[in-house]
């Protein structure tokens, strides 16, 4: 189990090193995040529609769309240099390099997501503060869920020549349940609900995100073996 | 159980070993046997199935029928633990580009679980002659250097059995020269190799077990004392000839 767990640090330790010398994924993940609220601020009239009511679809938007640039670059770091075919040669179970690369993902788009949040909160005029803790629990899960899937359909979709474009055909149908359940809890959150309101839909969310993580688990092994 | 592998003098055995592809026969019934301490050569035309033979052995695809064990684990059953005895050297180098050779062993040492991994990056960097170099990129190395680094970090977790795949592939003469004394060194310190490559001179030098796959098959397998060089010399170009004949018709 020691083993097992340090193994799993040590790729994320790896992916963390890489991104801190290169700084290619947080910089692209973050200018298109940015860019897509950008756009969304000036197709959106706000003085007639609420920002509450629009604000929740774009920041998730925002976030998946840019999310999934990171996931399709994770994978193909794997695939350089055959680097995938020297991890499958190490003494570990392969779930070691699926939650190894969840976990970066993660982290990265965590890290992007709360760069984000206060752009958000100035190009809407939404105080976020006093919403923060559920805001912050939402984005957890999502996020999670978002990673969990997308992690395992891009190692899937890193053997595949048109690798950019099945990924996003691949992941937004399967993704359905946890963007409706995120967007409507985000908007809720946003009108003021209390958490204790949306518990069907926390529970739905959390419900798909083991799901995914536990697919994920029981196929990784067929997914990366060639 | 694949804790305990089976006691055996053999380093590998393989037995009716196929993979296919299709209607492709990759590997076609592939039988051999190999000591503890010996070196193989595998020879053999482009699309003959020495890298699938070689991915087969150490994990990486499944057979599609047969068996084979490697240091006594079979490779479908015990591959977590049959790993720990192997290193894999192919063309493709296995490291990270955007990190620095130090940073990439000490990476694998803490895949393969060592206790001192920046002790054992630092010595294996020392081995290849590469300590000199241990802090800057990958990308900005010769594919010498690649190649050297790559045995490194193969060698890092002290395999008993090595598997390399072409190592020779796009080494200029000194390159090459070094890759085969250092080679020549682990040979030498008692580790099972079983290498495929085009360069014959080379693989007669250092092997004692000469293979010819063609067409997915071992049309030739020998000790190197009952070979006759220059023949196995023409032997080989005539498969690689009569392959590539076949390659064409099968293109038409």
């Amino acid at each position: 189990m020691n083993l097992f767990l340090s193994q799993i640090a040590a790729i994320v330790w790896k992916d963390f090193v890489t991104e801190l010398k290169t700084r290619e994924l947080f910089s692209a993940m973050f200018i298109f995040a940015l860019l897509v609220m950008l756009i969304f601020i000036f197709s959106v009239n706000l003085s007639i529609v609420k920002a509450s009511e629009v604000g929740p679809g774009i920041l998730w938007v925002a976030f998946l769309f840019s999310g999934t640039l990171g996931l399709n670059r994770s994978f193909v770091l794997e695939k350089e240099n055959g680097c995938l075919m020297g991890l499958m040669l190490v003494p570990a179970d392969r779930t070691v390099i699926y939650f190894g690369k969840l976990i970066s993902n993660f982290v990265f788009l965590t890290i992007m997501e709360l760069f984000i949040l206060p752009l958000f909160m100035i190009f809407f005029n939404i105080d976020l503060i006093e919403h923060l803790l559920p805001l912050l629990l939402v984005i957890f899960l999502g996020t999670l869920g978002f990673c969990a899937l997308g992690t395992l359909l891009s190692s899937l979709a890193s053997n595949l020549k048109t690798r950019e474009i099945m990924l996003p055909i691949l992941l937004y149908p399967l993704l359905v349940p946890i963007v409706i359940g995120v967007v409507r809890m985000t908007g809720q959150i946003l009108a003021g609900e209390p958490l204790s309101e949306m518990m069907n839909w926390i529970g739905l969310t959390a419900s798909f995100d083991i799901i995914y993580i536990g697919v994920s688990i029981m196929t990784i092994d067929h997914i990366l073996e060639e | 159980m694949v804790d305990n592998p089976k006691p055996s003098d053999f380093a590998i055995e393989v037995r009716q070993l196929r993979k296919d592809f299709g209607v492709l026969k990759a590997v076609d019934g592939v039988s051999f046997d190999l000591k503890r301490g010996e070196f193989l050569s595998v020879f053999g035309p482009n699309g003959a199935g020495k890298t699938t033979l070689i991915k087969i052995l150490t994990g990486l695809t499944r057979p599609s029928s047969g068996t084979a064990r490697v240091a006594g684990y079979e490779v479908e059953e015990g591959r977590s633990e049959m790993r720990r005895e192997i290193g894999v050297i192919s063309h493709s180098p296995a490291l990270y580009a955007d990190l620095t050779p130090m940073e990439n062993l000490v990476f694998f040492g803490k895949m393969y679980g060592l206790e001192h991994p920046q002790e054992s990056a630092l010595a294996g960097l020392e081995d290849v002659g590469l300590a000199a170099r241990r802090h800057d990129r990958v990308r900005t190395f010769s594919r010498g250097m690649l190649q050297r680094l790559s045995i490194a970090r193969a060698v890092l977790h002290d395999p008993s059995i090595l598997f390399l795949d072409e190592p020779f592939t796009g080494l200029d003469i000194h390159a090459s020269n070094v890759l085969k004394e250092h080679l020549q060194t682990l040979h030498n310190n008692k580790r099972t190799i079983l290498m495929t490559t085009h360069d014959v001179s080379c693989g007669l030098e250092m092997c004692d077990k000469v293979a010819l796959q063609v067409m997915g098959r071992f049309a030739f397998f020998k000790d190197i004392k009952d070979v006759d060089k220059e023949n196995f010399e023409t032997m080989y170009f005539d498969a690689v000839r009569n392959n590539q004949f076949t390659m064409g018709i099968r293109s038409h």
